[in-house]
């Protein structure tokens, strides 16, 4: 069974709020996780309650996305949409770990460097 | 970094970390592509996040404010602070103020960014509760005549010149004026109502002006000052002596008023609102009210209309106080039946809404089920009818659905 992704983005990372989201990548991986489309939307204007209906109109099962208010969080998962939110990081290393199958919520994906003291 | 931040400054550079966690307001360090070097406690527990795990980190991603994505508070200009809303990690919109403070070593170079981050709860939460308890919305109606005047208190608001409010008793006119100043840009500042009536003139003197006391360097301060920044209401304007009407003039003209003791005038910045229930022009004539103050105070000028010629609204406002009261006494009162309200309808209503809302305060005082019937109506309104026309006697009792 096909797995329907939907990642909010703004440039190549995931964009920091849901709510403020006018960038989104709908991503389709297959029964073995191996990614077999890939389509760009651009929105109108930032709205948490159209990015909702545009997850529950296009059958998405899972919301990749930064920030997400209580309000929206708990209505996706009432609606049976999986969020993994919190997360932060480039959108291609985001797909990667989508498809390895170990993306969670609150997953930091950013290469940091860390200044030595 | 903060080891470069000590060796860049002349001075020692204090414990950074446990000075800034010692502060009550949230504060994170940047550096100069915006990326996190350290957050203090209170950040820390306003966004979810500890410092260890978003070092390094875009500040949009933990910050993740409407203000980081919409209109970056670092393209603004230095210390000015722009309110918004931020996301935290579990998932709370909390709203804030967030003031970005670059830090400069001694030849001006930059060295990193002080987001300084307020949370905004508390001061919404009173903010909606205050705006809920005495908003505009307390003055209503439906007539034409009400809505033509609500639809001009907006406007009038955003003026300073003087308001003069004529209307019986009873009309609200107090009300109105303190729904203009609360529309106004005004309304964080004092709305100070002084009632003109019967005092002696020293002490309307020092109420109003206030007065120098213990060796005349302290002011005792007046109405006009408590009003400072606001607006100050006086009603019944005509019952004022003279004397102070003529003060009141010089304050129009000048903006200056003279404490009772004081040897020269003071400024006070206040806006002048009035009222009286009598025609302001019939004052003039009888030489209760200046001339002069009267042009001056009348620079905007609000009627407003007895009950009687507010048509639809008494059964509005009927309901509306039903509802009000109801709520108040904890009573289930939905309806009122048709006999009671023929009653109310047949009534002059002399002291107008201030009379009708006492009707309804009593009858649902003393009503002990959901509608309110003829007997609950106080007595002198009943004698007032001599019968009750017959086809409300047989006619099966039509009641009222509750105001939605």
């Amino acid at each position: 069974m096909e797995h329907r992704i939907l990642i909010t983005v703004a440039q190549d990372e995931i964009a920091p709020r849901f709510d403020l989201t006018t960038e989104v990548l709908l991503v389709t991986l297959s029964e073995n996780d191996d990614l077999i489309a890939r389509k760009s939307f651009l929105l109108a204007h930032a709205s948490g309650d159209e990015l909702c209906d545009l997850a529950l109109s296009r059958d998405m099962g899972v919301i990749v996305c930064g920030a997400i208010e209580d309000e929206y969080y708990h209505y996706l998962r009432w609606k049976r949409i999986e969020v993994i939110d919190s997360v932060m990081g480039p959108v291609e290393e985001v797909i990667s770990c989508l498809v390895q199958g170990k993306l969670k919520t609150g997953d930091i994906l950013y290469q940091r460097t860390r200044e030595k003291e | 970094m903060l080891k470069r931040i000590a060796t860049l400054g002349s001075f020692p550079c204090p414990d950074l970390p446990r000075l800034v966690d010692g502060l009550p307001i949230g504060i994170a360090l940047l550096d100069g592509h915006g990326h996190i070097l350290m957050l203090n406690k209170t950040l820390e527990a306003l966004t979810g996040f500890s410092r260890e795990e978003v070092k390094g980190l875009p500040c949009r991603h933990v910050l993740r404010s409407r203000a980081c994505v919409q209109n970056c508070p670092h393209a603004r200009k230095e210390n000015q602070g722009v309110e918004t809303d931020c996301i935290n990690r579990h998932r709370r919109k909390i709203p804030i103020r967030i003031t970005p403070v670059t830090v400069h070593n001694q030849e001006g170079q930059p060295i990193c960014i002080l987001d300084v981050v307020e949370d905004l709860t508390t001061l919404k939460e009173m903010e909606a509760r205050l705006s809920q308890s005495a908003g505009q919305g307390q003055i209503i109606g439906r007539s034409p005549a009400m809505e033509k005047i609500l639809r001009l208190v907006p406007v009038i608001a955003q003026h300073d010149s003087p308001l003069l409010i004529t209307g019986e008793i009873g009309t609200g006119k107090d009300l109105l004026a303190e729904s203009v100043h609360k529309a106004s840009p005004r309304s964080r500042e004092p709305f100070v109502r002084f009632s003109c009536g019967p005092m002696p003139s020293e002490m309307l003197d020092t109420e109003l002006f206030g007065r120098m006391v213990g060796q005349g360097s302290e002011i005792q301060p007046g109405r006009f000052q408590q009003a400072q920044g606001g607006t100050l209401y006086l009603s019944e304007i005509s019952e004022l002596p003279q004397l102070q009407q003529t003060a009141l003039v010089r304050y129009v003209d000048e903006g200056t008023i003279l404490p009772v003791g004081a040897s020269k005038p003071i400024a006070v910045n206040a806006r002048l609102m009035a009222s009286t229930a009598e025609s302001p022009e019939k004052l003039v004539q009888e030489g209760r009210l200046r001339e002069d103050l009267f042009h001056r105070i009348s620079a905007i000028r609000l009627h407003l209309p007895k009950l009687q010629e507010r048509g639809e609204d008494l059964e509005f406002l009927l309901h509306h106080f039903l509802t009000h009261f109801a709520h108040r006494f904890k009573k289930e009162i939905t309806t009122i039946s048709a006999e009671a309200l023929h009653i109310i309808r047949e009534h002059s209503f002399p002291g107008n809404i201030r009379e009708l809302k006492n009707i309804i305060e009593f009858a649902a005082m003393v009503c002990t089920d959901e509608e309110i019937r003829a007997e609950h109506i106080p007595g002198h309104l009943s004698r007032t009818l001599t019968q009750t026309p017959k086809h409300l006697a047989s006619k099966q009792r039509k009641t009222l659905g509750k105001k939605s």
